[in-house]
């Protein structure tokens, strides 16, 4: 339902009745075909906010080009005939669908749900009207959405950075972040918005790589690049791309001239005074939460935190104040794309859990029209060449491929197309595919790792088997490896597609078939992110084995005092150890190892063993891998060999117990970053920096006097921690910035320690006594990670955490199906992303356990009993043990041996292929003459 | 509890990656979805960003 | 005029292919002599396929898994 806002929620958990007003479109939904006449001939035009207002849009439009649902809307404040009717109307005069409809109205729709969840996100902070930036008053300041769109190929420039000023080519761009983000002065959003750093570096690479040449400077007061692989990332930027730092805020941006320079005070890391031109300003704003959401908010009745996200407990970090109603992304809390998608799978599980009872009640599956019988048609084959914007186009001649790719044996049709992978392009495909009476399909464009997927739904729907495909890989594999030589490009790009299209003449249709699902889940590791998984799977109604390796659940968690909000830890522990050991749904094994496991999606079976050495093997559908991780033993600063040097977890331990030591001390260093972001572990720890701000503020409550500092590379108290670090500057706790050159020293003295760091505002070195050293240690994945990743298949990181099957879209799957992870087993993460991710695990999980049945692919090896003679050579190098000998008798008494393929255990690797003397086994889509055709077609020019 | 009423849908509102993500997996585990976006299509703020860390990869 | 070698290359689709495929996202340039042919595993090359390759022309074949 789109135009469409939530005025009311009325009613309780599992019933409610939801109010939506549906805005009028003016434009018949059924009746548009987007053709985009109705805007060719509109006269008005206003400021396009999805390009950020670097553009011009009508009053009759589309959103953006791959938009869904891809039909046109009026906006009613801009049209003429809607505002003086009678006047204007050229759309309705030239729609060929008559689509066109100004009596639309406004619609109020009741609905009867049993959860919701909001989404709403977030809206960039509007910088007009902030005097210093000079947004809005020079025309070379703009916002870093607007410059998003001006790197983006179907953006106003497509692309090519230019001057707003006079068109000149940007030559020298500088980015301040922290604009409308830890500043309360100017807007009063005292928050971190978490995500602006990054996509800051972002953008600079970009930028570098539209414009070789360009010079890009982030003005920044800490690199909060705290998220997996995010600090190798600012690490290329600066040595790889050449994009340069500066840790200082600029207070201001003056013109000079007429041409639209800029002007930049600052002063420099050597504490110079420096004036410094640009041709480009870039506002790195930050996140908040728009207007029309606080509305929303008070409309469903849900409380807000002081900075108007929703409130939420980090133990169960997407329920709102109001049970039944749940939140995700943006709205709890600025936050980055994986966090926000994991979140969203979490709100699912959430609402799951409430709701299952009534599961299935109200859907029914999604329908194909019958297969179309093409083994005795001619070959028909269909072109589709992608320019995936610029990715391909920008580097291949994609007319000269579409053009050749025509002249190929067997091709009828070809087509190209924007993106190939757009919602508009697949319902044409349908189209052509059914026009041209096609059957066998190649698409030229990315790779079919990430969308073969997708084609097959695409061709399924126009009524032809699924495998009557193939993919030319002419952007990974192409475009994007060759950016130097359009020729060659080009010509690799024929190349590729003459081989698909050879490939696919070979291929013919092919079954999926399905195998029951064992509908249970097996859960390994105890603490917080493996327990809440557990506890979830339990409620929406999924038996689960719960495997721990120690005595007792919990995990890191029986460690830890307080969440960055202040919510006790070990209380809420304890709830939920007592919760999930009273749940008759939940099998706990502790103290048991791994010793092996086998299987595929719905069907693992994983080989438990206890400590009196009893083994036991377990069936499950699916598994949640949640092994946590553990904490570095730093040996440096003197750990282990001074006394009252400690780290964070065992200084937390001396204040619980009341230490004296601690009591009586009057001086405190912390030191953070030990082990972490260093070339032995390049990453952030993520927790350390608010951990040490939380005890520095409860060490300078019990007693004012002290003396408490912190020394930190980058302060990373991301988002709404972001408070602490001011509560703590506040009390009086002196924060001295260091870099990774310049570590501190720490010296034994007498009576306590020297601490020698360098100090970037005075620029001398300061000496600091200290009673107390504790060391913010880097958390390190846990030392079974190895092990379980050959047991399963599933891969590590550089670092040694579990990978998951994309950074940003599926953050919680691996690339084998059935496998999940959540926790600290894919990288350190606080308590309340922790459970995000392990309910997501379990959210993801019950997209598979709701099912009887999995469906597994047709890649299949296949026995052609003509050929074999049952030699069994394959049997022996079959990985999967899925080929068994038989032994028929003929008529005439005869024994003829062969083989046969257990499908439901054969992974398609074909083996048995590369091993059979007689062709007689052969991987369906992958045959020998498949194989064979396509290099015969790439070595035949 | 048994006489409490529960419907099995869902409203997911907000049609962004995050809402997405709802819909999507609340729908595949059994759920009837109603997705509500208040601007004329889905696809949210992602939908705007060029390219996203770490692969570059478009978008949409 | 310079040598041009063919290269051909069997990528198993689990490993070498998906880092050709990330050597793309990374945008690493290397030489556009090579042709990859994706199979579902590096076993799956029957040796008579490399020796075909030799036979029409390819100066040189790798097998990557």
């Amino acid at each position: 339902m789109t135009l469409s806002e939530v005025t009311k929620v009325t009613g309780e958990v599992g019933d409610f009745k939801v109010t939506v007003k549906e805005h009028p479109r003016y434009v018949d939904m059924d009746k548009c075909i987007a053709c985009g006449e109705c805007a060719a001939k509109c006269p008005k035009k206003v400021d396009d906010e999805y390009n950020a207002e670097t553009g011009k849009r009508k009053a009759v439009y589309v959103k953006y080009a791959q938009a869904v649902p891809l039909k046109y809307q009026i906006d009613a404040n801009a049209c003429i005939w809607l505002n003086k009717p009678g006047k204007c109307g050229a759309c309705a005069k030239v729609c060929p669908a008559d689509a066109i409809n100004f009596d639309d109205t406004e619609k109020n729709h009741e609905i009867e749900v049993g959860s919701v969840i909001l989404a709403p996100g977030f809206e960039a902070f509007d910088p007009t009207g902030t005097e210093v930036f000079g947004y809005g008053n020079y025309p070379n300041v703009i916002t870093s959405m607007q410059l998003e769109r001006y790197l983006s190929a179907s953006g106003p420039t497509e692309g090519h950075l230019l001057r707003l000023s006079d068109g000149k080519p940007v030559r020298k761009m500088a980015f301040l972040q922290c604009v409308g983000s830890r500043d309360e002065n100017l807007c009063g959003n005292g928050y971190c918005s978490s995500v602006c750093c990054m996509y800051a570096i972002k953008e600079a690479v970009i930028a570098k790589d539209h414009s070789p040449g360009l010079q890009t400077s982030i003005f920044y007061m800490d690199m909060r690049t705290h998220g997996k692989e995010f600090d190798e990332y600012y690490q290329r930027a600066k040595n790889d791309s050449g994009v340069r730092f500066v840790r200082c805020r600029v207070n201001g941006v003056e013109p000079q001239g007429k041409e639209g320079d800029l002007r930049l005070h600052y002063v420099n890391e050597q504490g110079q005074q420096i004036e410094e031109y640009f041709d480009l300003v870039v506002l790195s704003v930050g996140l908040q939460t728009p207007k029309h959401v606080l509305e929303l908010a008070e409309q469903t009745g849900i409380r807000l935190t002081a900075h108007n996200f929703a409130a939420v407990s980090d133990f169960a970090p997407v329920s709102t104040s109001r049970p039944g109603i749940f939140t995700c992304g943006a709205f709890s809390g600025p936050k980055d794309i994986p966090q926000s998608v994991m979140e969203g799978s979490a709100a699912a599980a959430a609402a799951a859990d409430i709701l299952s009872p009534a599961r299935n009640e109200m859907t029914k599956e999604k329908v194909f029209p019958p297969e179309r019988n093409i083994l005795d048609e001619e070959l028909r084959i269909g072109v589709f060449v992608c320019h995936c914007g610029s990715n391909i186009a920008g580097y291949v001649d994609v007319e000269d491929v579409a053009d050749y790719a025509a002249t190929l044996p067997g091709v009828t049709h070809v087509e190209r197309n924007l993106f190939t992978c757009s919602q508009d392009t697949q319902e044409l495909m349908v189209k052509v595919i059914e026009e041209n009476n096609l059957n066998r399909i190649v698409v030229a464009a990315c790779t079919p790792r990430t969308h073969e997927a997708l084609f097959h739904e695409t061709i399924k729907a126009a009524g032809l088997n699924e495998y009557l495909f193939e993919m030319a890989n002419i952007r990974n594999q192409n475009s994007w490896v060759h950016t130097g030589d359009k020729t060659a490009a080009t010509k690799k790009a024929k190349d590729l597609t003459r081989m698909a299209v050879a490939k696919v003449a070979w291929q013919g249709p092919l079954q999926n078939f399905s195998v029951p699902i064992t509908r249970n889940a097996l859960v390994i590791g105890g603490g917080l992110a493996g327990m809440a998984a557990a506890s979830n799977l339990a409620q929406q109604g999924f038996p689960v084995t719960l495997v721990e390796r120690s005595s007792v659940l919990g995990g890191n968690a029986n460690h830890l005092h307080n969440t960055w909000s202040g919510e006790h830890i070990p209380q809420r522990v304890d709830i939920l150890i007592r919760d999930i050991k009273r749940n008759p749904m939940i099998t706990i094994h502790a103290e048991t190892e791994l010793m092996g496991a086998e299987g595929y999606v719905g069907n693992f079976s994983t080989t438990l063993k206890n400590k009196s050495g009893v083994k036991q093997t377990v069936e499950h559908g699916v598994t949640i891998v949640a092994t946590g991780a553990t904490r570095l033993l730093p040996d440096e600063y003197g750990y282990r060999k001074q006394k009252d040097v400690v780290s964070s977890i065992e200084f937390d331990k001396l204040c619980e117990i009341n230490d004296n030591k601690v009591k009586t001390s009057n001086s405190f260093v912390f030191i953070q970053c030990v082990g972490s972001r260093d070339a032995d572990r390049n990453y952030c720890s993520k927790v350390c920096c608010t951990h040490s701000v939380q005890s520095a503020i409860d060490l300078k409550k019990e007693n004012p006097n002290r003396k408490v500092y912190i020394l930190y590379r980058d302060m990373r108290t991301y988002s709404q921690r972001e408070m602490l670090y001011k509560k703590a500057r506040e009390m009086g706790v002196v924060f001295i910035n260091y870099e990774l050159h310049g570590k501190p020293k720490v010296n034994k003295k007498d009576n306590g320690f020297e601490v020698e760091v360098w100090d970037h505002i005075l620029h001398r070195p300061l000496l600091i006594t200290a009673d107390m050293i504790i060391l913010a240690a880097a958390i390190i994945p846990s030392a079974g990670a190895k092990k379980l990743s050959r047991m399963y298949k599933v891969p590590l990181d550089n670092h040694g955490f579990f990978q998951e099957a994309h950074a940003k879209l599926r953050p919680v799957d691996f690339a084998t199906e059935g496998l999940f992870v959540a926790g600290m087993a894919h990288y350190p993460k606080p308590v309340e992303e922790s459970i995000a991710q392990a309910l997501a695990a379990s959210a993801r999980a019950a997209t598979l356990l709701s099912k009887e049945e999995v469906t597994l692919d047709g890649i299949k090896a296949e026995v052609d009993p003509a050929h074999c003679d049952g030699c069994a050579l394959c049997i022996d190098v079959c990985p999967y043990h899925a080929i068994t000998l038989l032994e028929e008798k003929n008529d005439k008494g005869e024994v003829h041996k062969l083989v046969s393929i257990n499908k439901a255990h054969c992974k398609g690797c074909g083996l048995c292929q590369g091993t059979c003397p007689k062709r007689g086994v052969s991987v369906a889509g992958f045959t020998f003459k498949q194989l064979e055709s396509q290099l015969d077609a790439a070595l035949a020019m | 509890m048994e006489n409490k009423k529960t419907i099995g849908s869902v409203m997911v509102v907000g049609g962004g990656i995050t809402g997405m993500q709802s819909a999507l997996d609340l729908a595949d585990a059994g759920y009837f979805v109603y997705l509500v976006e208040r601007s004329g299509a889905i696809g949210g703020a992602m939908a705007q960003l060029d390219k996203t860390f770490p692969t570059n990869d478009c978008s949409m | 005029m310079s040598y041009e070698p063919k290269i051909i290359a069997f990528c198993c689709n689990w490993c070498s292919y998906a880092a050709a495929d990330l050597a793309g996202t990374s945008r690493m340039q290397y030489p556009p002599n090579v042709r990859i042919i994706r199979v579902m595993c590096s076993g799956m090359v029957h040796p008579e396929l490399v020796l075909k390759a030799f036979d029409q022309g390819a100066d040189g074949t790798m097998i990557l898994g």
